[in-house]
Parts: C-alpha cells; structure tokens; sequence
C-alpha cells in the first residue's frame, strides 16, 4: 500500500480553507489533498469539520478563504456540477438513490446516452450498466433490479457504480460503512482496492480506526476546524491518532469508579426479532456497566428497541428484577422501570421544535398529569430540576430545544428518562457528536448512577468508551453476542478481534 | 449553570400571532358596521354565530388533526352521510327521532375511526386516505338516499337548530362549550401536548413513549363524531336532509384552522386561533352578504384568504428560521 | 467468500410479459372480464353504441388523468381540476357562442389552464405550500367564480362547428377516441424515454437525489403543472363538445373520479411510481363499472360510493405492498 505517484500533483488539493457559519467557525486554515490511487481517511470527532470539508470538496458549500486545486490547477467549485465535471464524485451517508427505478436508470440518471430526437437509449444505458457492473466484478446485481428492493450493500454499490459513470478519479465517501453489515464492508474494501490500481483519489470520512488502518494508505486529523495532522498509517498508531483527534490523554475521559454490583435487573434470554436479532441472551446487574461493542449493522440498536418496547420479541423472555415479563410496546417498558436513549439523537431524542422544559415532561406525562390535566408546577421543578443536575446550559426552560448543542441536547433527553428514576437505562452511542467536555460529563453521570444502584447498558462504537467504562464488554455480531470480557481481559485488540469476527485472536489478546 | 425561570417570558410567535389576528379582527369588525347599518346589531351578530357553528364544530377537531400533522378532507362529506343516515334510520328504518340521532352520531365516529385506522394501522397517509373516504362517504350518501330529502320532524327537534336560549342560539352555546372543551383539552392535558410532539416528531414521540397511534386515532375519531354533531345541528336548523349537504365544510374549516394560526405542518397552534379564524371567515361572508355579493361569491374569498394566510404564516416562518 | 451469498440476478432480461407493469395487465383483464361477467347477466351491455358511449363518454376523464398522474407521481395532488374544467368548458362555449372563430375556442381553454394550472406549480415549487391547500383554495375560487359570473345558466345555440365529436379520424375513429389514444401515447412514450419524462419520477422518488443529479425538481414540477393544464384544458374540449349543451357548473365530483383513475391505475401517492397507460385503462374502467351498474339495475346514485370503493382497495394494497418489501422497519 505505497502512496502512488510522489512526483505529480496531488489530484485533489485544498489550502487554507476557511468556512464560517452564523455563529461558528467551522473549519480555520484546512489543508488536505489526496493523491492518485491512494486511499486517504479523514478522521475527527463529531463537529471536527469533517463534513463541511467534504461538502466544499463537493461543491456544495463555498469557502470563504483558501483555494481548491485539481491536478495543481486553481479551480472553483460553486456547484455540485462543477465538482462532478472536475472528476470528484461524493456518496453521503443517506443514499441518494430513486427506490422505484432499475439499477441502470439510477447509475445513468441526468447523463443517460441518447439515441436519436433526444430519446434516452435504454439498451445502451442497460449494457453501460452491466459493463461498470463487471468491472468491479459484481455478478449478484442485474441492471434491471429495482433499487428499492436492494439490501443497502448493493445501494451503496449503485452508489459506486454512479459515481464511476461519471469517470470519477476522486471518490468521496461520507462514513461509507456506518449502515454495513461485514461482508458488505469486506466487498466494499476490495472495491476500494480495485479503484486505487485504476488511479482513483479515495477520500474518506470514518469515526472507526480499525477501518483505516485496514484500508487508508494515509490519514488526516482534524479537530474543532483545524488541521492536526497527516500521518502515514504504516507509520503510526490508534494512541498516536487518538490523541490528535481528542488532544487530551484517554484517561481524563473515563471517570469510572467501582460501584457495588448488585443483583441482576434484566435478564433476557434468547430474545427473537427478525431480521437483526438472532438469538441474544443477556444479563445486566444493578450497579453495573456493560458495554456492547460490534460494527454498526450487528443488531445492537434493534437489541435495544427490542428491550425496550419498539421491536417486540418474537420469542425468547425477559425478566426484570426477577419476574417474567412481556414488553410490547415503550410505554410497558417505561412501566417496568426501563429507560433508553435512542442513537438518532434529532430524530428519536430530541423534539427539536419543542421547548426545553416541554421535552424534559416529555417521558413523564402520565405521572405529571391528574385526571389528563398536566400540573405544571410539578412540570417546572421537574425541569429545573434536571437542568441543575445534568448542567444543560440553556438561556430559559422556554428555550427551543433544536437552539442548544448536541452536548446539551443529549442531556436533555438523558434528564427526560431519568425523570422516571428508571431501573434499567439503555445508552445508545451515548456520545455520539458531542463535544468532549460533555462526553466526559456525560461519563460522570453514568458512574454516578451506576453507584446509585441503576443498570446500565451501554450501546457505543467507540472503543476507548466502551472500554474506559464498561464493567463487562458484551460483542455482538450479526445478530449474536458472540464475545464477553470482564474489564481486566478487555483490551482495543480482544475486543476488536471479537468484532470482525476472529475469535481465535480475541483469546489470545485477551 | 442553571436555567432563569421565566414563566413569564411569552412563548414564541403563536401568541404574537393571534394578538395581531383579534386586532385584524376588531378593525374588521368596525369596518363593516360602519359600512353597514345592519351589521353591528346584535341580532345579526347572534345570528352569525348561529350559522358559524357548523363549521366551527368542525373547525374545532380539525384543529387536532393538523396540529399533529394531518389533514382530514373527508369532514364535509362526513357531515352528508351523517345528515342522510340520521333522516334514513328515522323514515325508513322507523328508529324513534332520539336513537336516530345517536345513531347518526355514531356513524360519524365510526366514520371518523375508519380515517384514523387506516391512518395508523395500515399506514396510509392523511391526505389519500381522506380523499378516498371523501368519495366513499359522499358516494354512500348519495346511494342511501337515491336523491331523496326527508322532512317532516318533530317541532322539538329543531330547537337545536332554530331555537334560542336566554336569546343565545341554542347551537352557538352548544358551540362555545365545545371550544371551552377543545380549548382546554389542547392547552392543559396530557393528551393536547402529546398532539403536538405528534406533529413537532413524531417518531421522538414514539420513542418517548407516548401512546401515538392512540392519540391520532382518537383526534380523526373526534373530527367523524363533531362531524355527525354539525349535521344534526344543520339538520335541525334547515329542516331537511339531503346528500349534499356539508359539501365545502373542509374548506372553511381548514381555512379557519390555518388562518388562525396553525401550522398546516403541524406542531404548532391553538384552540382560541381557530376560533378568531372562524369569526374572521363568518365574518367576512356576512360583510360580503350584506353589500350585496351574492352567496356563491364568497367562496372565492374564502379561497383566496386560504391561500393567502399560507403564504404569509410561511414566509414569516421563513424569516423567523 | 462471505457466509452471506447474495442471490444471484438473472443474466438475462425478463421475459416481455413480466416486463409490463402488472397493474396494466391487471386492468386490462379486469376491463375485459366485466365486459363478460356483465355482458352474460343483459347481453345489452355489449351492444355498440352503448360501449361506444362509455368510450366517447368518458374520453375526457382519461385525458385528464394524464396530467392528474404526472402531478400525483412527483408527490403532489390536485383537486381543483373538476373546477377548472368546468370553467374552461363554460369559457370556450360563450366564445363560440360569441362568435369566435372556430380555432380560438379551441385553443382559449388550452391557453387558460396551462396559466392557471402553472400558477398554482409555482406556488407549490418555489414557495413550498403544500398542494392540497393551494389546489383546495384555487377550487373554490374556480367554483365560486364561475357560478357568480354566469349563475349557473346554461350554454345553448352552440355553432355546429364547434363539435368534435362529429370529427372522425379516417372516417372511422371518433375524435375523443383518437384523443384519448393519442394523447395517452405520446404521454406514455416521453415519461418512458425522454430525460424530462423521467425526470418526473425522479422528482417524485427522492427529490434530493434528482437536485444532485442534475434535474431541478422545482422546475420539473412547474412542468408537470403547466402539462396538467393543457391536458385539462384537452380535457374541457372534449367535455364541452359532448352534448350540444354546456351546462356552466362545476361536474360535481369530477376531480376525484380523476383522481381515482390516476390511483387505480398505478400511480402511487407516495410518488415515483406509475404510468398513463395505467391511468387511461384504469377510467375506461371506471366508465365501464358507471354503465355496468346501470345494466344490472343498480342505482346510478351508487357511483360514487363504487369508487370510493375501488380508489380505497387500491391505496391500501398498493401501501400494504410496499410495507411487506421494506419489511420488518420501525421508524
């Protein structure tokens, strides 16, 4: 995995990248570029300015300093048009795909090949397709196949295939393989392969660094807008990487004391609900943390709603404090003591619109209100209340909650269930896109619950979290829990073996 | 860092919203009567409110509805259906007046379920799924009655509609209990701030556990039921039943509904702007009466005022963001 | 390899029958085994001129499914086409009452709904309100306009002239039949192969995608508007030239019998999917059921509550279809 082509201009280049937002400074003085047939990651944390980059790389936004250069010449990108024509072509994480059009139409879409009077030429456009499908060697894809019933690999492989119709020599992907299953994230590295012996820029955003040092030649750390630095991934480490990206040393971030652990609040066992959750037994105690590490698309999330009332099981029995009970929507587990905090933040937390004192209510109405009528000033000591103990920073309690941070924002909904003083509190990706002076308040709260009594199951896909704070680590797999560790045997190497899939090498690292 | 409380802060523009409505409202009100000899009488005011009620009763659910999210179209063909239903069940199935009455309200909230369940059961969106209950129910009416109108009630049974207590119209009381009901239902109860995370997010309030699918059902049940309500009351006043009655009540109703304040996107809104939408609509319809403009006219201002208060909830909205 | 093996795709293209949507097919069975059903309980159904009737008859509900299909496929809808014909029609029948030349009161209603069709488009594309409540307000100011300008007379003494229905193509093929197929054809053949055409369902599937693709859904759905008013205004034509009368009121319940057309026939309100072909068999249909029910002696007033019926069971197969393929999702 050399860096191709030293002596040219670098495809892609960007330099002292400026980009201001009402209120925020986005990205100050980014330089980046990416070079013929390499694979270069971008790695940061959530607000690091990933993703404004890739959207000025792509046209979308404008800079408001700094130049962008293509093959060593100065270019403008004021529109995505203008990207496309230079050669770079973008994949978001949401799919832009048309779910009722075939394959070929979707690839070809806005750049079809014509026959005469203008018609599009549906049999030149079907061979075109089936010629980029061979050449990355799809063979389980038909031209023809309606898109919407694909599985999201093979979208993100129309994507590609999109992508390449347009003779893209950069390719950028936004989290490419956040919504994969493995095997899809295997086929997605050989295509990563195939593109870089054609001479294609891979540019791509990942928050995992198990991936880039699978498949990224160099990677580049941003953080809070600024550039820190670009590595050879031969020639450093996750520490190394880490460290750039958070700028603190790992352990100021996990304040995790040893509560008392007590008797066991959910026992679940082989809980059933297609098509995600397999077959999954699992214990958490009062006092404890139990981490459940796995790539995104191994069920931990389904996991989670299945506990708590979203995606009923199917079979299997759950048991909380003891007694057999059946959760069968969120309201029962809400009764039964059962708290989660979903992973869509904006979609499933939070109602932005709302204010912050009518989201903080939210989970608590029926307690609040007599005979339907809501008492309001129970409502207010509730809410300030909450604001106290989680330090949500917020001008008023009739502030609109979509107005304040992600940080703050996660409190929010954190204060929302611990409001019903729940028994067993799910945290899915607890921290995700917040700013790490929240994350490690956020990690105080959960050591101080767990030594308040409460059970905690922690969803999170970022190792140094679920190691700093977990008691036991649980790794799911494709529907499973495939791996346990206690918090001595539980290392990046063990548990990361687990979740690719090596059991063999999770022993020995253990 | 903690928060100020400042219960006394006004909340956002709503209440900005309907300030400026009532004042609209006042100017509006002075206007005509001074263009107009007849208009500030109280005859005539207590007469409006007679003739506002059927939409208003309907106006009042609709209000619900949108503010989760959705729309109900189907109302004014509801409103037909339940006219027919209750002149039917009473000439030619021979059910004593009372029960057909009951009966006809029931069929509203029947109808009104239907909407809601194949709203959050089968899934199908607000829009369609009223549009084809529309043509269902009016369809239904009109088969059920073969074109026929029924008459001849009993003299009791238009005092709802025709009669008058402590010189108020019986229905207009009937009216301003209900908008005391709704009022409060969506300002003070559990169930009114479920209506609108409903429609500020729907699926953070799934996630919160809120009861959804339950909460929306009873909203269009409510729209079928008022529905069946405002026919009864139309039937008392215009003595008669025919399939075509109802027909254009969506459109008032939604017009009050939007004028008045709410978010045609959900999420936002309140009884009381409803109610000033409501007066403002009659209102107008009465000034464009008594200047001589015919009947079927004022369905064109009707039209254009809808428009219009969309537009400019939505570029205030868009200047606000 | 990988434990998961996808299932590997036919080579080869499939077979032509399977091709064709499978609603068209379906309709045109149902079309054809009604003619049967009803034919065998009073073989006078299947007399010429009473099929002829439904054809003619109907022609102009079909024609106006065309663009109600376009519309409904970007995601949007329209109720106040029943209205705007109505004018349209009374418009075009006092200009030649009036004494117009033949042409113009041809073209006028063409004119007329292309504008106030467009109109409506930009509102709904360039300031995002949505279009039930501009089409719900357009409709009431068509209806309240028209019967307070003509109080709801109606139009006689029409010129001969001003008739096509007379006209037959190769003195064979009534003119609102060649319409109706001809417009349904040339419909069908742009959204198939030309990019405007396709551009429609991808506005209707993911707009976001189409921006980024290089289709302006704004101005793909102003487009589609302007189409929906010259097909109504095609449609008005045929309506006013049917009877030697034009009755100036609205034809109660018109928008939704296209509506139901457009829907029966495939077309889906959550967007991106549907043909016109669909649409035009799916109002040959519904024409068909209106006289059937008349054949076996079933009240014409149960029209309505029929297609109410009929739009109801194909909404809810067609969303019940799509939950089963995205199986097994929550949000």
């Amino acid at each position: 995995m050399t860096a191709a082509g030293d002596n040219q201009a670098p495809l892609l280049e960007v330099r002292g990248i400026e980009k201001f937002f009402p209120g925020v400074r986005a990205l100050s003085g980014v330089s980046f570029e990416a070079r013929a047939g390499e694979a270069h990651a971008l790695i940061g944390e959530n607000g690091a300015g990933k993703s404004t980059l890739i959207k000025i790389m792509s046209g979308v936004y404008r800079p408001d300093a700094g130049s962008i250069l293509i093959d060593g010449r100065e270019t403008r990108l004021a529109t995505p048009d203008d990207a496309r024509r230079a050669g770079i072509a973008t994949i978001y994480q949401e799919l832009l795909l048309f779910p009722e059009l075939s394959v070929a139409e979707n690839i070809f879409l806005g750049h079809a090949p014509k026959a005469g009077f203008g018609r599009i030429d549906l049999r030149a456009m079907r061979e075109r397709a089936e010629a980029l499908l061979a050449s990355l060697d799809i063979d389980d894809l038909a031209a023809d196949a309606t898109v919407g019933a694909l599985s999201v690999g093979n979208r993100q492989r129309v994507e590609i295939l999109r992508a390449l119709s347009y003779d893209a020599r950069i390719l950028i992907m936004d989290e490419p393989t956040a919504a994969l299953t493995e095997a899809d994230v295997t086929r997605l590295f050989d295509i990563v392969r195939r593109l870089k012996a054609r001479g294609v820029a891979i540019v791509y955003i990942s928050h995992r660094l198990d991936e880039t040092f699978a498949i990224a030649d160099r990677v580049t750390v941003l953080r809070d807008g600024a550039f820190v630095g670009t590595r050879l991934t031969s020639e450093t480490n996750a520490g190394e990487l880490v460290q750039m990206m958070v700028g603190r040393r790992i352990d100021n971030m996990f304040p995790k004391t040893d509560a008392t652990i007590g008797g066991p609040v959910l026992e679940a066992r082989d809980l059933v609900r297609r098509p995600l959750t397999k077959s999954v037994s699992i214990t958490v105690r009062a006092g404890e943390i139990v981490g459940l590490a796995g790539l995104v698309g191994s069920g931990r999330s389904e996991l989670a709603q299945t506990l708590f009332g979203v995606r009923p099981a199917e079979s299997g029995e759950i048991r909380l404090m003891g007694e057999a009970v059946t959760i069968r929507s969120p309201a029962e587990a809400r009764a039964r003591g059962v708290a989660y905090v979903p992973e869509d933040r904006g979609v499933q937390g939070v109602v932005r619109p709302m204010s912050v004192l009518h989201n903080l209510s939210l989970a608590a109405l029926s307690s609040l209100a007599h005979a339907g009528f809501i008492d309001r000033a129970a409502e207010w000591r509730l809410a300030e209340h909450a604001v106290e103990q989680f330090g949500v920073k917020t001008r008023s309690l009739d502030e609109v909650a979509g107005r304040l941070s992600g940080g703050n924002q996660q409190k929010i909904v954190l204060g929302k269930w611990l409001a019903n003083k729940p028994k067993l509190l799910i945290l899915d990706e607890p921290t995700r896109g917040i700013d790490v002076g929240s994350k490690a308040e956020i990690h105080r709260l959960m050591d101080e619950l767990a030594r308040a009594g409460v059970a905690i199951l922690m969803i999170s896909s970022e190792l140094p979290e679920v190691l700093g704070m977990s008691d036991r680590v649980l790794v799911m797999r494709e529907g499973r829990l495939v791996a346990e560790f206690d918090r001595a045997a539980a290392n990046s190497q063990s548990v990361g073996a687990a979740m690719m899939g090596d059991a063999g090498a999770a022993e020995k690292a253990a | 860092m903690s928060a100020v409380p400042t219960s006394a802060r006004a909340p956002r523009i709503i209440v900005r919203h309907e300030i400026i409505l009532a004042a609209i409202l006042v100017v509006a009100l002075i206007g005509l009567g001074r263009l107009n000899d007849r208009f500030l009488t109280v005859d005539n005011l207590l007469n409006q409110g007679r003739l506002m009620t059927e939409v208003g009763l309907i106006a009042l659910p609709m209000t619900f509805v949108i503010v989760t999210g959705g729309i109900d179209v189907s109302v004014g063909a509801m409103v037909g259906l339940c006219a027919i239903v209750l002149g039917y069940s009473w000439k030619n199935l021979g059910f004593p007046l009372p029960l057909a009455i009951v009966f006809s309200l029931g069929v509203g909230a029947a109808a009104g379920l239907a909407n809601g369940l194949l709203i959050t059961r089968v899934r199908v969106p607000p829009i369609i799924t009223t549009i084809a209950t529309l043509t269902l129910f009016r369809g239904l009416a009109e088969g059920i009655s073969q074109a026929h109108s029924v008459r001849g009630y009993p003299e009791w049974f238009y005092f709802l509609g025709q009669g008058a207590v402590f010189g108020v119209p019986t229905q207009l009381l009937i009216l301003l209990v209900a908008i005391v009901v709704f009022g409060v239902a969506l300002d003070r109860t559990s169930f009114g701030r479920t209506l609108y995370a409903i429609g500020s997010n729907e699926t953070a309030a799934r996630f919160s556990a809120l009861p959804v699918d339950r909460i929306k059902l009873a909203a269009y049940a409510l729209s079928g039921l008022m529905s069946g309500l405002s026919a009864f009351v139309l039937v008392s006043r215009v003595t008669t039943t025919r399939s075509d009655m109802g027909m254009g009540y969506e459109l008032d109703a939604i017009a009050a509904v939007v004028l008045g304040g709410t978010s045609i996107f959900g999420g936002s809104g309140t009884i009381w702007g409803t109610v000033i939408g409501l007066v403002m609509i009659q209102l107008l319809k009465n000034g464009l009466a008594l200047t001589g403009v015919k009947g079927d006219a004022t369905i064109v201002v009707i039209g254009v005022v809808l428009i219009a208060s969309v537009l400019i909830a939505s570029s205030l909205q868009r200047r606000r963001e | 390899m990988s434990a998961i093996a996808l299932p590997r795709a036919a080579a080869a293209r499939a077979p032509l029958w399977r091709r064709v949507s499978s609603q068209e097919t379906l309709l045109a069975a149902a079309i054809i085994g009604l003619a049967v059903v009803v034919g065998l309980i009073n073989p006078r159904f299947l007399a010429a001129n009473n099929l002829a009737d439904i054809l003619l008859g109907n022609a102009y509900i079909a024609v106006a499914a065309i663009g109600m299909s376009m519309v409904i496929i970007t995601g949007n809808i329209d109720i106040s086409v029943g209205a705007l014909i109505g004018v349209l029609a009374t418009v075009s029948g006092s200009l030649a009452v009036a004494g117009a030349p033949i042409a113009v009161t041809w073209l006028a209603p063409l004119v007329l709904g292309v504008a106030v069709m467009g109109l409506q488009g930009v509102v709904v594309a360039y300031l995002g309100i949505p279009a039930i409540v501009v089409t719900l307000g357009m409709l009431s100011i068509l209806r309240g306009g028209l019967i307070s300008v003509t109080g709801g007379k109606w139009i006689t003494d029409l010129p001969d002239a001003f008739h096509l229905y007379d006209i037959e193509i190769f003195g064979v093929i009534p003119m609102p039949v060649a319409i109706m197929a001809g417009a349904t054809i040339l419909a069908a053949a742009w959204m198939r192969w030309w990019p405007r055409g396709r551009a429609i369902y991808a506005t209707g599937g993911n707009a976001e995608a189409a921006r980024l693709c290089g289709v302006s859904p704004r101005r793909t759905l102003v487009l589609v508007f302007l189409l929906h008013g010259f097909f109504a205004g095609v449609a008005a034509l045929l309506f006013a030239t049917e009877l030697r009368v034009i009755q100036s009121t609205t034809p109660s319940g018109l928008e939704f019998t296209v509506i139901t057309a457009s829907v029966v026939g495939g077309v889906s309100i959550l967007g991106g999917v549907g043909t016109v072909v669909g649409s035009t068999l799916a109002a040959i249909l519904i024409a068909e059921i209106t006289s059937a029910l008349v054949f076996i002696n079933v009240s014409p007033f149960w029209t309505h509550a029929v297609q109410g019926a009929l739009i109801l069971a194909t909404v809810i197969a067609d969303i019940v279809r799509r939950r089963r393929r995205l199986a097994g999702d929550v949000r």
